[in-house]
């Protein structure tokens, strides 16, 4: 029966569309979760070379001991953040003649092959071999990496039934991190050593058979509880928490009901923004962009530091507007064969969606305006970046948009989502990210830098005189192209 | 009202649809019927212009429907899920199909007291997203908001599907009646013989994208028709 589990999963995961389209895109990230598997193999190799350079004449075993405090609680915050629940599909195998049990066992056992549990071993491994060992002898060391195996195993039931339990609310991820950092906090400040705690914790798991005991009890208790959490909730109503949104009447916006077919494809814009996980998620994600300046203003100038800012206030003002722009339809294909057998003219459904885009993009130079602490200069550039963005970059987006023929299921989360993610797509966006730079740096080489910086904003400014043209050859390309999109919008 | 002209569509080396002509006629209520994957829903999207046909046009009004668009104003479909959508309430939905075709807030206040049976107290004011509703509630909606502009073309597919019995007596009835006072002309297909027969005046019966038979409705076609499915079963 395992056996069998075992080969549904594999040909859901292999015949997924997801799969079979972004194959491409599914090597690129296995290959990078290989070379981190790498890097932690030659870390954990290394680590003790490492050690003798940094700290030497240090005892390496309690040094790394009292670490392993923190990345237990941090492995127990990431797991809880990020790690996925367990879905076999047990509808389908409910109504059939299979023990619960096996289900359930199963469902757990999968979990095991997850990456959060295999990681952790490409380092810990090594480590046994090239500090334990030597340090503590065969034994000792069988005990040391056993404990840690447990204690993996034991935070992944535990996670696993904290999230079903809890699940991912806010306040609880926030609750959990607040401990983290205050822990964190109490050690540095020297209240409670909880390094000092860590390595003698593990020292002593390692020093006495009899307390194995311990984490294996931790270890089967875990298990215990998340079993017969799943065998009392094993009906798929109760598995899958799902809260019927109730939506309260909102008085739309006079100001929107007054603006007609458009107004209402703005309030649709905004309903299918908020109402939705994976756009929600990108929400979530806005202030990411404009954080970039944070990290690179205070940084050192160097020869290169004007080129960086240019490149830094194009995202700044454009990274949300990309979002939206890119995907544009992509976002609309659960109902685009509705859109398209209404009488709607699509000229003025696509200026409105510019039109969107520029409030979008306003909005984020608005909010970057703060940055003039830095200096002028940078609020210069980013009005500029800002300018080449709703004159130039909107419109190269929207006409790549209707090119983005990826159905997107909206319900989905939008973190670590390939969904709707072309390669191609993306490729035709560089010309338009390269395109300022290019403007800029015969001004700048010529020794006229703010020529260049008014140069590209003035291109902006030309750009949106032309609006109406653009936005008519971005029409033709969509109703070009309606029937392939239509089409590959339909496959689910 | 609608004519079709040496209309093809073919996937790969399979041909889905060949109709080299049909008319239908104003106020003709015409049914498809026709097992699965015999071409129905691939020719009323054609009709829609939702896909490109290989080879022949269809003509509304006898204007060509991939080339103009003036047929979206007084043509009313529903096909699936994918007219629905379902992160509005049914309300915004409505509100804003009413929005596409200019009508005004007493015209929806009209649409909402001609449907407060059809809806059954099942859809307005519930405070629900569309997507959170029965797929026999999704169905009611995607039906009304196809007639709510008054459309003089009516497409609907499988229409009957998932609707409750009181559903769809009620449906066949405003089908009826829409027939009879304004002159509706329909296009719709089903699987069941029952509701077809009594609601078309005409019934085509597709096999393989290719139209087998044209029945003109008498009290013997739904005999007709069992005799038909009951060789092909």
């Amino acid at each position: 029966m395992f056996l069998r589990f075992l080969l549904l999963q594999i040909k859901t995961a292999t015949r997924s569309p997801m799969w079979q389209k972004n194959l491409a895109l599914n090597l690129v990230i296995g290959f990078f979760l290989l070379l981190f598997a790498v890097y932690l193999l030659m870390l954990g190799l290394l680590i003790n070379q490492i050690m003798n350079e940094l700290l030497p004449r240090q005892d390496h075993f309690r040094l790394f001991n009292s670490i392993l405090i923190y990345y237990f609680l941090a492995d127990l915050l990431i797991r809880f953040l990020i790690q996925s629940l367990p879905m076999l599909t047990i509808e389908s195998f409910l109504h059939l003649p299979v023990r619960k049990g096996t289900i359930i066992r199963y469902m757990i056992g999968r979990t095991l092959f997850d990456i959060f549990n295999l990681l952790p071993l490409f380092i810990l491994v090594p480590v046994t071999f090239t500090i334990v060992i030597p340090h503590e002898g065969g034994l000792h060391a069988f005990l040391w990496i056993g404990t840690l195996i447990l204690l993996i195993l034991s935070n992944n039931f535990l996670v696993i039934y904290l999230k079903r339990l809890l699940g991912s609310k806010p306040v609880v991820v926030g609750a959990l991190g607040l401990v983290l950092i205050s822990l964190v906090v109490l050690d540095r400040t020297n209240l409670i050593s909880l390094s000092g705690i860590s390595s003698k914790i593990f020292g002593y798991f390692t020093h006495h058979l009899l307390s194995t005991f311990l984490p294996v009890g931790w270890m089967i208790f875990t298990y215990r509880l998340q079993y017969k959490f799943l065998s009392k909730h094993l009906f798929p109503d109760e598995m899958q928490k799902k809260k019927v949104e109730e939506i309260h009447d909102q008085a739309e916006s006079r100001f929107l009901k007054s603006m007609g077919l458009t107004g209402s494809i703005i309030s649709l814009e905004f309903k299918l923004y908020f109402r939705n996980k994976r756009t929600k998620t990108i929400l979530y994600m806005a202030p990411v962009f404009l954080l970039y300046g944070m990290y690179f203003y205070p940084q050192n100038q160097n020869q290169y530091q004007d080129v960086i800012l240019l490149i830094v206030g194009i995202f700044m003002t454009g990274g949300m507007m990309l979002n939206y722009a890119n995907y544009a339809f992509g976002y609309e294909s659960s109902y685009f064969d509705g859109l398209l057998t209404k009488n709607i003219d699509f000229n003025q459904y696509i200026f409105v969606k510019f039109y969107i885009a520029v409030l979008i993009s306003t909005l984020c130079f608005i909010l970057t305006i703060p940055y003039v602490f830095y200096g002028f200069k940078i609020l210069l550039i980013n009005a500029a970046m800002y300018l080449y963005n709703i004159g130039v970059l909107s419109f190269v987006l929207l006409y790549f948009a209707t090119f983005n023929k990826k159905r997107i299921d909206l319900s989905r989360g939008g973190a670590f989502n390939y969904q709707g993610f072309g390669a191609m797509n993306w490729l035709a966006l560089i010309p338009a990210f390269i395109l300022p730079l290019l403007v800029y740096l015969p001004f700048r080489i010529s020794g006229h830098p703010y020529m260049g910086i008014a140069f590209t904003g003035l291109l902006g400014i030309s750009g949106l005189f032309f609006s109406r043209f653009f936005i008519q050859l971005i029409t033709k390309s969509f109703y070009r192209r309606k029937y392939i999109m239509a089409a590959s919008f339909r496959e689910k | 009202m609608i004519e079709i002209r040496n209309l093809t569509k073919i996937y790969g080396k399979q041909t889905v649809l060949n109709i080299p002509e049909l008319k239908i006629g104003k106020g003709e209520s015409f049914g498809l019927v026709g097992n699965n994957g015999a071409g129905k829903t691939t020719m009323f999207r054609c009709v829609l212009d939702l896909i490109r046909p290989n080879t022949g046009i269809v003509l509304s009004k006898n204007n060509n429907v991939a080339t103009t668009e003036t047929w979206k104003h007084y043509t009313g479909s529903y096909l699936d899920d994918g007219f629905l959508i379902d992160f509005l309430t049914p309300e915004e939905y409505f509100r804003f199909i009413a929005d596409i075709y200019r009508l005004s807030s007493g015209d929806l206040e009209a649409f909402y007291h001609e449907f407060d049976d059809f809806f059954n107290n099942e859809i307005l004011g519930k405070r629900k997203l569309i997507r959170n509703l029965s797929s026999g509630n999704r169905q009611k909606i995607g039906i009304a908001a196809a007639l709510m502009p008054k459309p003089e073309i009516l497409v609907l597919d499988e229409p009957f599907n998932n609707l409750d019995p009181s559903t769809q007596i009620r449906l066949k009835s405003i089908l009826k009646s829409w027939q009879k006072e304004k002159e509706i002309t329909m296009l719709i297909s089903s699987h069941d013989l029952n509701h077809i027969t009594e609601v078309c005046n005409r019934i085509v019966i597709l096999h393989e994208g290719i139209m087998v038979q044209d029945l003109v409705t008498n009290p013997n076609t739904l005999k007709v028709l069992e005799e038909y499915f009951a060789v092909k079963g």
